[in-house]
């Protein structure tokens, strides 16, 4: 589970989209229509007057200038688009009475699953972490089972777990189960019941 | 499942978040930047030139299509525009992962297809009694593909096979939900 910019990714990747099918539309322009010859050597000719009267020095370092702020640019959109990468703090819950207070953190709570889901046989490996999406925190539980595992079972099961959880801290955590196969599960022995 | 914050979570784990591709758009885009900033200022300091002098690139650019065949024009447009639809397919496709939602009541749940496909095999076999190797399940995003080729000799029920996979399979709640096609495979038993 990450944050990563999607919006961003696709605005970046349809600007470029856009410039490359206009400079494909341009060359198309200029090798069909009749006239396009003159117009592109007319046009270009005037820009590279324009730059010839700018002088070699300043039309250089201008275009490298120009060059440096559009690499920027870019960095900058990519950073921004990946760093929503991070994970979100382990962060602590707690309860409080006349008695005393209560604080149970996260990683308490992912212990308690992981070992509480390692003890069964269909599952493979499970991996728990605490994740945020607007500012909000999202317990992320990812476990692999083995082959030919009910999908079924195997969400009720955690489900079960989560909620056993939610009882014991005193806060229902908002949790997201994903199911996953892979190389690992394709490897291992098959759960095949016996009847 | 109400939430939001889910609701968000289960589209972008469904989702392509489309990273590589814009970070491969990104380098090359900087690497031809880069390029052009280098031969520039080898230029200025009056250096050799990497490949092409500044200056030259630009005249070859103005001459381009005197020098150059109106066709050179075309097949590069067709090119460019190739390479920009493609982009803007990226762009605009949702790029949907071979994975489902299943509908678990206030937690979301998203399973992969291959664990569906595996584990409806299974459920199949154990109670139709078809050998696990016999039967191949394929799940893609709305629909599920289920071929049985059951021995020689051995008659099979098609309803009740279509049956029993209908029913596990809407008690996995997919979403988007599916339509179940099944297939009996007879080997050619011929006799001529």
């Amino acid at each position: 589970m990450n944050a990563t910019r999607r919006g961003l990714n696709r605005f970046l990747l349809f600007l470029v989209a856009v410039v490359l099918l206009g400079l494909g539309a341009l060359a198309l322009a200029v090798g069909l229509l009749p006239g396009g010859t003159d117009t592109w050597t007319s046009v270009m000719g005037g820009f590279q007057g324009w730059l010839e009267s700018l002088g070699r020095e300043s039309a250089g370092w201008g275009a490298v200038a120009a060059i440096v702020v559009l690499a920027i640019i870019l960095i900058l959109i990519a950073s921004a688009a990946v760093r929503g990468r991070r994970q979100a703090p382990l962060q602590s819950t707690g309860s409080a009475n006349d008695e005393g207070r209560i604080t149970v953190t996260d990683g308490f709570a992912s212990e308690a699953l992981k070992n509480a889901l390692g003890e069964r046989d269909e599952i493979l490996s499970s991996r728990v972490s605490a994740g945020e999406v607007g500012k909000e925190s999202v317990l992320h539980v990812a476990v692999t089972p083995r082959q030919n595992t009910s999908p079924r079972d195997v969400a009720e099961h955690v489900d079960t777990l989560v909620t056993n959880l939610a009882a014991l801290t005193g806060q229902n955590l908002r949790a997201y189960i994903s199911i996953h196969s892979g190389l690992r599960a394709k490897l291992a022995r098959d759960n095949t019941r016996v009847h | 499942m109400t939430d939001t914050v889910l609701r968000t979570v289960v589209r972008r784990e469904t989702h392509s978040p489309r990273t590589v591709a814009m970070l491969v758009v990104v380098v090359l885009l900087l690497l031809a930047l880069a390029y052009a900033a280098v031969e520039i200022i080898l230029d200025l300091s009056g250096a050799q030139p990497l490949l092409v002098a500044p200056g030259e690139a630009l005249n070859a650019v103005v001459a381009a299509p005197t020098a150059l065949m109106p066709v050179a024009f075309v097949v590069g447009g067709v090119v460019l525009a190739i390479v920009g639809l493609i982009v803007l397919v990226l762009a605009l496709k949702p790029g949907r992962l071979s994975r489902h939602e299943m509908s678990w009541g206030e937690r979301a749940v998203v399973v992969d297809n291959g664990v569906v496909a595996s584990a409806l095999a299974q459920h199949l076999s154990n109670e139709s009694g078809i050998a696990r190797e016999d039967i191949v399940v394929g799940v893609a995003h709305r629909s599920v593909d289920v071929t049985v080729r059951p021995p020689v000799g051995i008659p099979v029920d098609e309803a009740q096979l279509r049956r029993i996979v209908d029913e596990e399979v809407t008690s996995y709640k997919l979403s988007p939900a599916v339509r179940t096609h099944l297939r009996v495979q007879r080997p050619d038993t011929k006799e001529s």
